[in-house]
């Protein structure tokens, strides 16, 4: 063992002139540390009576240094000539701290100081002590050492060239203290992989269409990828603008439409969706629902597809339907069965949709579709809204165009759902009345009725 | 000079096997006192008011108890001092206490109407140490500053105020004492001719009732059944530590270094190592990071909007540095494995900023997550605890009360002459308010059915974090209770780190240094 550490601080130390702590080589060394300290200590002697001025080293010290202030309760600098009239009298009626005249009575707070110093500076550091109860050799270097700092290097490589070591079984071998108590539990899973492949295995998984399956499945399996289940099911469910999500709601997009017309089984969709599985040629999927009724207005949709124009007035007429049935489904919180069912589309589908989709297909990579999603009685989610947009020409004329983009809305804390409202805070009644209006307005005009509340 | 008795690791290996030491155990129940319910129970549209109200209904019996013991038989020219119940029951010339809430107006206190009309036109202002100037504004006696009042608190206004309404006081009692917007208060006195209430002595709730120790484990395993266990193992000490102020930048980390080696028993010599193996918990009070809230101050926002592009009100994800949580998250679980570890958040750290901060999430420490307890399925305390600020929890069977640093921050900046931190914090426990000055300064949660800053039970170790040095006292209660009071520094600038022993309460410091000359 005497020539593993010669050889081993030789090597490091000298030839690849790199900074060497105990820490370090106890963990090359698989050895305590305090061995590690007196290993540092020996070759550094050695060395140095074989070529004086070889090995730098520095020194951590422990002890008591000599000029330490009595319990520093900051009395002291309060005193120096200034009024301290205030602070003399207690500040409150019952107080009992000790004056500032009788805090130099109290025993003096026991301050142990733990030093870090170069070799050069060694007598000096030792000079500021009163008693030292600890020194020792904390790294060696071949150079001087320009900046202190610089040791923070050494921990930092034992991170990462010991990472892979657990803590709990081999650090007992360095001198860490242990404890026994050591809560600590296996980590499920690694960190998240890259969305998209995982949420493709998800969806594939879920493949096997089982009309009845749990609703909470892909809530589940999407919960996976992110850290904290609530608000992955929230992402998941809100369809935001992960990349990741493309592919599923992509594929929902196929058999989607069919689903939407079905009884109680309608998902959550978009126009786009209509637009897009009216775009494709290929029946979409196995569906189980029967989709006779519908089959002329799919047709209808086949051919309108080709016009771009005629393909957001298909659209709009349908969506209050789809609106509707819609939201008839998400009552019935169907959702993620008809997500799993659409993936039995494959991407090729989407691919020709894609194509054959005239009008936006940049679009829909970006802003997936419309939902509308019900969480704890919070509406939020996706929808389209048409826009005016002026444009100023080459000409310097002013062109105004309207179109479609989408915006995402949320409802405010929901209006029933208020906990506990004391009678005498009118004021919040009000707001939340304010609040709810938004959405509470049955009847209302035919765009209005969209948000009623069931 | 030096017995070559710490020489020992000044010498060749021996062959001698090293002991491998244990640590002591920690006994650690949190309390879940500062948590607010989770995503749609929590509302934020209640109003503040009620906040106030429900703080007066909690302390205004405590402290009438103790002002009508002091005042029954108080007499001044032959009348004797009667109770009010409104504050505006109070008649000129007659002699009366009444007990209510303490409203301070300043006049550098930050008001949002000025702050919006002048945001756009001004540079922000640099942010005030106080809000009173201490020199005479209003340097002619009558107009709202204490009349005949001692230096400060001129240009500022104290009044008491409850539902019925509020009424200014004035008198040079007042001068000599402690008061912040929010404290309740009982004062005796009359009214004058200018209608202002002369205050001749005031009175405040002092301090609640402080649980034995041990109860908060004897309680919770009587409730479950277990037998009580009498003989409970000498504890330890706790190590208590603030400011940490991990930031991207490098050249400032040794001292975090050292500090891990010690806590972990690696570093210095068997004797201190030994003692090292005697803390059983380490407590960090706030502001682990140095730069991470996640609200920009006025000065970043200036700055993002300056460099060209879109103002990205809030959090510009572009520009998130990860260096800083990585390396504090790679330092606590270098620590865990041998160490339990409780986390406050601070200022200045990625959690909500109006108090109770709720904890720094899971998500923000992949390494360290493995200690925390999952989410889904809390079992007792976990092994790296991290929890809300202000935190309540019993460790070692004593009961702690810690805070970051804000509310003792905030108090100070609304008392002109006074720096002594310490008899802050002894006003804050004798007025049994964690955080006397929300929501007026502070921001917080508007909290509907209770005030959840006011005390309920007095702890025995308070310690506020972030101070700028080390400093310690014991408050003693009416009833006999003793609280160690602890001033934790700001680790970044002092390295020094607070030993608490758990059987005497009695702190010690270790201090980390560098040297650098030479």
């Amino acid at each position: 063992m005497a020539q593993d550490y010669t050889e081993w601080l030789a090597i490091n130390v000298l030839n690849e002139q790199q900074l060497v702590s105990y820490r370090s080589l106890s963990r090359a060394l698989k050895v305590h540390s305090n061995l590690a300290k007196q290993m540092l200590y020996d070759f550094h002697r050695n060395q140095n009576a074989k070529k004086p001025g070889t090995v730098h080293a520095t020194y951590l010290i422990t002890g008591v240094k000599q000029t330490e202030r009595p319990a520093t309760n900051g009395m002291h600098s309060q005193r120096d000539g200034e009024d301290t009239v205030m602070q003399s009298s207690p500040l409150l009626p019952s107080s009992s701290a000790l004056k500032p005249d009788e805090h130099d009575d109290e025993e003096p707070n026991a301050v142990q100081t733990v030093m870090l110093v170069k070799q050069e500076s060694l007598d000096l550091a030792k000079a500021k002590f009163e008693s030292i109860t600890g020194l020792h050799i904390y790294s060696l270097q071949a150079k001087g050492l320009g900046d202190i700092q610089s040791l923070t290097e050494c921990n930092r490589k034992i991170a990462v060239d010991y990472a892979s070591e657990d803590p709990m079984e081999v650090w007992k071998q360095y001198g860490t203290i242990q404890n026994p108590n050591v809560k600590r539990r296996t980590q499920r899973r690694q960190p998240p992989p890259p969305p998209a492949p995982v949420a493709k295995a998800a969806v594939a998984k879920a493949k096997p269409p089982v009309p009845t399956a749990k609703p909470t499945t892909l809530k589940k399996e999407a919960s996976k990828d992110s850290e904290e289940a609530k608000p992955a099911s929230n992402t998941c469910a809100k369809a935001t603008t992960e990349p990741a999500k493309k592919p599923p709601t992509n594929k929902r997009q196929s058999s989607d439409i069919f689903k939407s017309f079905a009884k109680g089984k309608a998902k959550a969709k978009t126009e786009q969706e209509s637009q897009e599985s009216a775009g494709s040629t290929p029946k979409p999927a196995p569906d189980d629902e029967p989709i006779a009724g519908f089959s002329d207005e799919e047709d209808a949709d086949e051919g309108d597809a080709a016009v771009i124009e005629e393909a957001p007035k298909v659209v709009n007429g349908k969506s209050k339907k789809e609106r509707e049935a819609e939201l008839q489904a998400m009552m019935e919180q169907d959702d993620e069965v008809m997500e799993d069912a659409a993936g039995a589309e494959p991407e090729s589908a989407e691919a020709d949709v894609d194509e054959g989709a005239i009008d936006k297909p940049e679009t829909q990579a970006e802003e997936p579709k419309e939902t509308v999603q019900i969480e704890n009685g919070r509406r939020r989610g996706r929808r389209r809204v048409m826009k005016k947009k002026t444009v100023k020409d080459e000409d310097g004329y002013l062109v105004t165009k309207e179109e479609a983009t989408w915006e995402s809305f949320s409802e405010d804390e929901p209006a029933p759902k208020r906990i506990k409202v004391p009678p005498t805070t009118s004021m919040s009644k009000s707001t939340t009345a304010a609040a709810g209006k938004k959405g509470a307005r049955p009847g209302g005009g035919n765009i209005m009725s969209f948000f009623s509340k069931k | 000079m030096n017995g070559d008795s710490h020489a020992d690791l000044l010498q060749p290996p021996s062959n001698i096997e090293p002991t491998v030491l244990e640590r002591t155990a920690s006994h650690y129940t949190p309390l879940p006192t500062y948590q607010l319910p989770k995503g749609e129970h929590r509302h934020y549209q209640q109003q503040y008011a009620d906040m106030y109200f429900a703080r007066l209904a909690q302390l205004k019996p405590a402290v009438e108890q103790i002002a009508s013991e002091a005042w029954a038989d108080f007499e001044i020219g032959g009348e004797t001092a009667s109770r009010k119940d409104r504050v505006l029951d109070v008649r000129q010339g007659e002699l009366c206490w009444v007990a209510g809430t303490v409203y301070m107006e300043m006049p550098l206190k930050p008001n949002v109407l000025e702050d919006i009309g002048k945001e756009h036109w001004i540079a922000a202002p640099p942010p005030r140490v106080k809000y009173d100037t201490g020199v005479g504004l209003g340097g002619d006696s009558e107009r709202g500053a204490h009349a005949g009042g001692g230096k400060g608190l001129a240009g500022a206004q104290i009044m008491l105020e409850d539902e019925s309404g509020r009424l200014r006081l004035t008198g040079g009692y007042l001068s000599g004492g402690l008061l912040v917007t929010g404290a309740i208060v009982a004062v005796m006195g009359t009214e004058n001719s200018d209608g202002d209430f002369e205050v001749l002595d005031l009175r405040v709730p002092d301090l609640p009732r402080q649980p034995p120790r041990w109860e908060t484990e004897d309680g919770d395993a009587a409730l479950q059944g277990k037998s009580v266990t009498k003989k409970r193992p000498s504890s330890g000490k706790v190590a208590i530590i603030s400011g940490l102020g991990v930031s991207g930048v490098e050249g400032d980390t040794l001292l975090l270094d050292l500090l891990l080696e010690y806590l972990l028993g690696e570093s210095t010599d068997p004797a201190s190592q030994q003692q090292a193996a005697s803390i059983s918990r380490l407590i960090i009070a706030g502001n682990s990071l140095s730069h991470s809230s996640p609200i920009p101050s006025r000065e970043e926002l200036a700055a993002a909007t300056k460099k060209g592009g879109r103002k990205t009100y809030g959090y510009d994800s572009a520009s998130y540095n990860a260096a800083p949580t990585d390396h504090l998250d790679q330092w606590l679980a270098t620590l865990l494995p041998s160490i339990p570890i409780t986390l406050l958040p601070g200022e200045q750290d990625p959690t909500s900023t109006s108090l109770p901060q709720q904890p720094i999430h899971a998500a923000m420490f992949p390494h360290s997550r493995a200690y925390m307890n999952p989410p889904t399925a809390p079992e007792g305390p976990g092994w790296f605890d991290s929890t809300t600020n202000p935190a309540e929890f019993s460790a070692d069977g004593w009961r702690f009360l810690g805070t970051g640093g804000q509310p003792v921050d905030d108090v100070y900046k609304y008392l002109p002459d006074c720096e002594e931190r310490l008899e802050m914090m002894e006003a804050m426990l004798r007025w049994r308010l964690t955080a006397p000055t929300a929501p007026d300064t502070l921001w917080c949660y508007p909290f509907q059915d209770g005030d959840q800053f006011v005390m309920k039970e007095c702890p025995h170790v308070f310690l506020v974090g972030n101070q700028p040095k080390f400093e310690t006292t014991v408050v003693e209660g009416p009833l006999g209770q003793q609280v160690r009071v602890l001033a934790v520094p700001r680790f970044k600038e002092t390295g020094e780190l607070i030993l608490l022993d758990c059987e005497t309460l009695v702190p010690e410091i270790v201090r980390f240094e560098v040297l650098d000359e030479g």
